[in-house]
């Protein structure tokens, strides 16, 4: 059976095949591998890669899943699963009216109220996260349709802050 | 007098290390914690807590008035403020004076005098301490701004009189930006800490930052506890530290140590504090500032001298005598440190709080892990992104560079991003291996840095495995301890 997994930036096609309830023989883009596994517990794998001796950390999350190797972090998910942030990314570039925080922040500042005339470039909220301030600007002239948030509130990378609306004629960036 | 008991008002990796000498004292610990850190390890240590309420850090760990009454209400003798927050503040020194508590660090006067740029230059010109060329009074005036920076010669930097972080700070190539820069860098310090003053200085575009560590009694007994390199920096902060420097000289230490002692003697300091100084090419040294508190990057000093710098903080507050000579301290050995942020070095460093999933400390010998967080600690947004400290101690620079390079391959932290990835390049490289360490390192040699593919074959190994064995973890965990999963109850999801 074939599946498709994104490791960073890396799209790699892998082929597992199970020897026994300990080997697997695993194929990945056309490199095979001999594979002994045991869990040390539920975020520690001890493998065995071709005869060599290799510790992995991995941590799941709902979008991908963290995994560590001799310092090295790596984030790995399925291709063909539809990962939400690549889902966010998407519905980002077709609507770029949406503002959204590059971290994990909290709202210090909101800089505009719902109906206000914004151009483009213009400071729209400030958020900031471990004493770093990120001011988002907005990417176009347009109108203020909804701000979404609260000064105080926590906010995540995809959540939307301030809805703008872009002025007729003006074509998204 | 013995201090019976000490509040630390500070949170994370300083507040744990303040209190683990405490407690080796004898001496009990109060922490102070805002609604986010309840579970965070320096409360979890001490032997008493206050609750300071909202975590927003004028609410809490900044809020002086919350944390002397917590002093008072516990009965603590003396406060130790750690580094940040109100460490470096003269007015919170003060008030610990008026109240009665033992403030663990200098004379207010003193943090106040320093904490002032311009106010110290002057300080150390009068002391023999030699300056970075520049002026020594702030000058709103552009005129006379460009007249001095004609004097002294391109590129100068812009500097606020209060700044720090960063903040306020402009490189100026030519006299055709200096006013530019001058309102903007005034501006910034404006907003930023109030005070809008600036003053320009020499910028020494190929320099080194070497800073010595000084220790000053009551009694007149003031010793430099030799030299910490910090020359690696990004965003005009210190990332990795060591000692000693590559630079360094018998006789250059010597000099650089007197300066050091002198610029302590002209400020009249007390307790421990940190010179900091510029070195260029040449070795020429040039005073920067005084940092009037306990350094992030302490523990290389105490692994090469042997001397606990919060024990003689405490012991000096207390008003004890240094217990040794100038002559008495020696190095043994290099030390080198790395700063362990919350950080994403894979989107532009940002700040990556959140969940601790799973964390394993690097150990063995001549391996120290400062460490403000625990597996299923949630990192706060509220604070500083420093999570911990990872520092080593070998019998030479090279072994202690191996020594890192191992101990930080062993530092597992998931959930969150760290730098560990990018710490490792930087020390792998063979500039920082021939000890080619300027302030613009990260500039010249990491420019845009990105992680590398490393290995991930083995990667998507561990993720098919995980895969496999992930389900039962999850549904069939027994009570105590961690679950065994085995792959042959997933294999049916797989469809192999």
């Amino acid at each position: 059976m074939e599946y498709k997994l994104r490791i960073g930036d890396r799209e790699a096609t892998v082929e597992v095949n199970t020897i026994d309830h300990e080997n697997l023989d695993i194929l990945i883009d056309g490199a095979r591998y001999s594979v002994d596994h045991s869990a040390v517990s539920m975020h520690h794998l001890s493998l065995t890669i071709d005869g060599r001796a290799v510790n992995a950390y991995v941590s799941d999350s709902p979008d991908a899943t963290q995994i560590s190797i001799n310092g090295l972090n790596y984030t790995v998910r399925d291709a063909e699963a539809q990962p939400s942030t690549a889902g966010r990314k998407k519905s980002r570039k077709e609507l770029p009216q949406e503002i959204t925080p590059p971290m994990p922040s909290v709202v210090v500042r909101i800089l505009v109220s719902e109906g206000d005339t914004v151009a483009k470039g213009q400071g729209v909220i400030v958020v900031s996260a471990m004493k770093l301030e990120t001011t988002l600007f907005a990417p176009f002239d347009g109108l203020v349709r909804e701000v979404r948030v609260r000064t105080g509130e926590k906010v995540m990378p995809g959540q939307i802050l301030v809805d703008i609306e872009g002025a007729k004629n003006v074509p998204p960036e | 007098m013995k201090f019976k008991r000490i509040l630390v008002a500070n949170r994370g990796e300083i507040a744990v290390r303040v209190m683990n000498t405490c407690r080796e004292m004898g001496i009990e610990t109060v922490a102070v914690y805002s609604d986010v850190d309840r579970q965070a390890i320096h409360t979890l240590k001490a032997d008493r807590r206050v609750p300071l309420g909202p975590p927003e850090p004028s609410e809490s760990y900044l809020n002086i008035d919350k944390i002397i009454s917590a002093a008072l209400e516990t009965g603590a003798e003396a406060i130790h403020p750690g580094y940040g927050f109100l460490s470096e503040n003269h007015v919170f020194a003060k008030r610990c004076e008026d109240e009665g508590i033992v403030f663990i660090g200098p004379p207010s006067s003193v943090i106040r005098d320093l904490g002032d740029k311009i106010t110290a230059r002057r300080i150390m010109v009068g002391g023999g301490v030699p300056v970075v060329p520049g002026i020594t009074k702030e000058e709103p005036d552009s005129a006379a701004l460009k007249k001095e920076a004609d004097r002294i010669g391109y590129p100068i930097l812009i500097k606020a009189s209060a700044g720090g972080g960063g903040k306020g700070i402009r490189i100026v190539n030519g006299s055709a930006e200096l006013k530019e820069a001058a309102v903007s860098a005034s501006n910034e310090a404006l907003a930023a800490f109030g005070n809008g003053a600036i003053y320009l200085e020499k910028f020494l575009p190929k320099a080194r930052h070497i800073e010595f560590q000084i220790l000053a009694d009551s009694h007149g007994n003031i010793v430099h506890v030799l030299e910490r390199e910090c020359s690696i920096q990004r965003r005009h902060q210190k990332i990795i530290e060591e000692s000693p420097s590559t630079i360094m000289t018998p006789e250059l230490r010597r000099e650089m140590g007197k300066a050091a002692v002198a610029a302590a003697r002209a400020s009249g300091y007390v307790n421990a504090g940190t010179v900091e100084f510029l070195v260029d090419d040449n070795k020429n040294f040039y005073f920067l500032e005084v940092n009037t508190r306990l350094q992030v990057e302490h523990p290389v000093t105490e692994m090469i001298t042997g001397i606990d710098m919060v024990r003689r903080q405490i012991e000096i507050a207390s008003g004890d005598r240094l217990p040794f000579r100038q002559e008495d301290i020696v190095g043994r050995g290099h030390s080198i440190e790395c700063r362990i942020y919350a950080e994403d070095p894979e989107n532009g460093f940002f700040p990556s709080p959140g969940k601790i999933t799973y964390m394993r400390e690097p150990s063995g010998a001549g391996v120290r892990n400062d460490c403000g967080i625990y597996s299923g600690f949630e990192v706060p947004y509220e604070y500083d992104p420093i999570l911990s400290k990872l520092i080593v101690h070998a019998e030479n620079r090279q072994m202690a560079i191996s020594r890192m390079d191992r101990a930080l391959e062993e530092y597992v932290i998931l959930g969150i991003k760290t730098p560990i990835p990018f710490l490792l390049d930087i020390i792998r490289s063979g500039a920082f291996k021939r000890g080619e360490t300027f302030t613009d390192f990260i500039a010249a040699n990491f420019p845009d840095w990105k992680a590398g593919h490393g290995e991930s074959d083995l990667a998507a190994v561990a993720y098919i495995v995980n895969a496999l064995a992930r389900k039962p973890a999850e549904t069939h965990a027994p009570t105590g301890g961690e679950a065994e999963p085995s792959p042959w109850r997933t294999l049916g999801g797989w469809r192999m």
